[in-house]
């Protein structure tokens, strides 16, 4: 029997886990389904990670604008996939939110990934992610509401990395 | 335990309170929706406490 000893909870080899992010006037804010927490999904061995995002945000939140994969760590006994999914403000209805904070990155070693990631210095890479995507990837760039790139210009660029 | 109210908890903070059929259908609703997870009856009993108070309230 799957380990429900604490209530249910996601589990499996691969997570998707989803941080949806919202432009608040000047700011960007995290929210979702569990508010600003992040948004654990199971994804399943015949299961493509972006379609089930995807899927599963556009049923439970409405159309998302953009979902990207932003990371990956190894965590919870499985691999979990980061994804920042941006979302139009109509969309947040009275899902809690959160300003986005700053935070340092998690940095591992040559050739050893770091031994512990905050959520924040994950919503923080997976940011730079985005602001690298605004500038290097013309449909981000072009989907990005406006306002967007003026709030991922204090982020320093960074592509696709492994966190832990 | 099928007259008994049991509770459900998410780690997300969903929670469901009520009957053993009540709390199995929305469960296995949360997790399909929400989690991309499809828990057979067996694993959503296995995860149910005791509702303490043991109040008749619907599950939600």
């Amino acid at each position: 029997m799957a380990r429900y000893p604490d209530g249910f909870d996601v589990e499996g080899p691969v997570q998707a886990e989803v941080f949806v992010v919202w432009l608040a006037g000047d700011h960007l804010e995290l929210t979702g389904p569990c508010g600003p927490a992040p948004w654990l999904l199971q994804v399943g061995p015949a299961e493509h990670p972006v379609e089930i995002v995807t899927r599963i945000v556009r049923d439970v939140i409405g159309e998302p604008l953009l979902v990207h994969s932003t990371s990956w760590r190894r965590d919870r006994e499985a691999v979990i996939l980061s994804f920042v999914v941006v979302i139009d403000r109509a969309l947040v209805g009275s899902m809690a939110s959160l300003p986005v904070g700053r935070s340092e990155l998690a940095r591992g070693e040559a050739t050893a990934a770091p031994r512990e990631i905050a959520t924040a210095q994950v919503v923080e890479h997976g940011l730079r992610h985005m602001a690298w995507l605004a500038k290097d990837d013309p449909v981000v760039a072009a989907e990005l509401p406006a306002g967007w790139r003026e709030c991922l210009a204090g982020y320093v660029p960074e592509p696709f990395r492994n966190l832990g | 335990m099928a007259d008994e109210t049991i509770t459900v908890r998410c780690a997300c903070g969903w929670e469901t309170t009520g009957p053993e059929d009540d709390v199995v259908a929305a469960t296995v609703e949360h997790g399909r929706r929400m989690h991309n997870m499809t828990p057979t009856r067996d694993e959503v009993l296995a995860m149910a406490v005791a509702t303490p108070d043991h109040q008749d309230s619907p599950a939600r």
